[in-house]
């Protein structure tokens, strides 16, 4: 069953490839679809009335928070650490968690699936993409990486089972990808991908290395020993991968 | 001479991938700043001086290496560009942390990717292999395949109408 939801300021596509009643096939993606909005509702920087909009107005303490909102900050107080503060959630001034929420909201709602007993599906947020199980036909999902400057073509297909795959590029967003240490456009990177164990974290390390510029190819190598295998496309055109990174030829 | 070459920009590459010095001119490979070049930071002149050699194929364009060749060269019009192109294999190196031996990739004259070996018997220890990982130069290739999911497809919902990922889940 495939369902495809706006929520969160993109979209988000659901496959659930699970041998099961379409009756709780339909339930699952429900369920799976209210989280999102109950994320969205606590998180976005759009409505006055989220968390992430009081708390930035003082209206509401840290210790009055919720434990998500509490245990979002903490991990994007981690993240800018490992990343040596080139993922900001701060970066534009003022608390903007979303960079992580997105991506942890979906391994989240992965998790849930999996404990509701949908152990093969997958989840696509705005091209930030968790897996879990075998995809249709029982064979591993193949997952396209878009063409860094072509829209409509591919520059690599993965195989995954369980995993995440996360996409940062310049062409999204054009120039409006700073460098949280300088304050100028990120250059020198159009796109990293990122593949690993965790959505939020691949997401997180994407952003992060094109932030970095090329200098992020040195630092995404070290990404490898923690389980999170790359891509990258440098400004004029260079590519390079990891050697572990899932291809399919 | 010739069969020099290679070997030559093998051990540079190797010292400069030992030592975490980043190959800036043409980052055929990316060598990680390891925490092994902490110990090492005396040093770093030298080798950046070497990764610059090695970091720069066209320099050597007029020799042919012909080092010790490990696999058959890929194309043959490849090879109007100057170096080679095929897998070589640099000569093994004792460093005081282990013997270490480089095999570099050509391709359409260039440099197209390098590694770095650390024997598992008789390792010092001092520095861990895999601490000196590398991504490699890859293909960019354009290819429109069957797949389930397209992963850096968009980020906004108006976006998302033209994306590949949108044709998809209207063929499901």
């Amino acid at each position: 069953m495939r369902h495809v939801e706006e929520v969160m300021g993109t979209v988000v596509s659901i496959e659930l490839a699970d041998d099961l009643p379409p009756e709780r096939l339909v339930e699952l993606v429900g369920s799976t679809c209210a989280w999102l909005h109950e994320v969205d509702a606590r998180f976005s920087t759009y409505r006055d009335d989220s968390e992430v909009c009081r708390f930035r107005r003082g209206e509401i303490a840290l210790a009055d928070c919720s434990d998500d909102f509490r245990h979002v900050l903490d991990r994007c107080a981690d993240l800018w650490r490992d990343t040596g503060g080139y993922f900001d959630a701060n970066g534009g001034g003022a608390l903007d968690p979303s960079g992580y929420v997105k991506g942890w909201s979906v391994e989240v709602a992965s998790r849930r699936l999996a404990d509701a007993g949908s152990i093969r599906h997958y989840i696509g947020a705005g091209g930030d993409i968790r897996m879990r199980g075998s995809g249709p036909g029982g064979r591993p999902w193949r997952v396209g990486v878009r063409h860094p400057w072509e829209a409509d073509q591919l520059a690599w297909v993965l195989s995954v089972t369980d995993g995440a795959v996360a996409t940062s590029g310049t062409y999204e967003r054009g120039a409006h990808v700073w460098n949280p240490l300088t304050g100028k456009p990120a250059e020198g990177l159009r796109s990293v991908t990122v593949v690993g164990p965790d959505l939020a974290v691949a997401d997180a390390y994407a952003t992060a290395a094109l932030a970095m510029g090329e200098s992020g190819l040195a630092w995404l190598a070290q990404r490898i020993d923690e389980g999170y295998e790359s891509a990258a496309v440098t400004d004029d055109g260079r590519a390079f991968t990891s050697p572990g990174l899932p291809t399919v030829d | 001479m010739r069969r020099s070459t290679a070997a030559a920009v093998g051990t540079l590459t190797g010292a400069a991938l030992i030592l975490g010095v980043r190959l800036s001119v043409q980052p055929a490979t990316v060598p990680v700043s390891s925490a092994a070049g902490g110990s090492s930071a005396e040093e770093p002149e030298i080798d950046a001086a070497g990764a610059e050699k090695t970091a720069e194929p066209e320099a050597t364009a007029t020799k042919k290496p012909a080092g010790k060749k490990t696999t058959a060269p890929e194309k043959n019009e490849e090879e109007e560009a100057g170096l080679k192109s095929g897998t070589y294999k640099g000569k093994a190196v004792q460093h005081t942390y282990g013997t270490v031996q480089v095999t570099i990739k050509i391709s359409g004259g260039k440099i197209t990717a390098a590694d770095a070996t650390f024997p598992k018997e008789g390792f010092s220890g001092t520095i861990n292999p895999n601490a000196v990982k590398s991504l490699n130069a890859s293909t960019l290739k354009k290819q429109s395949a069957d797949v389930d999911a397209v992963s850096g497809a968009t980020l906004t919902s108006g976006a998302y109408a033209s994306s590949l990922q949108a044709a998809l889940d209207k063929a499901a």
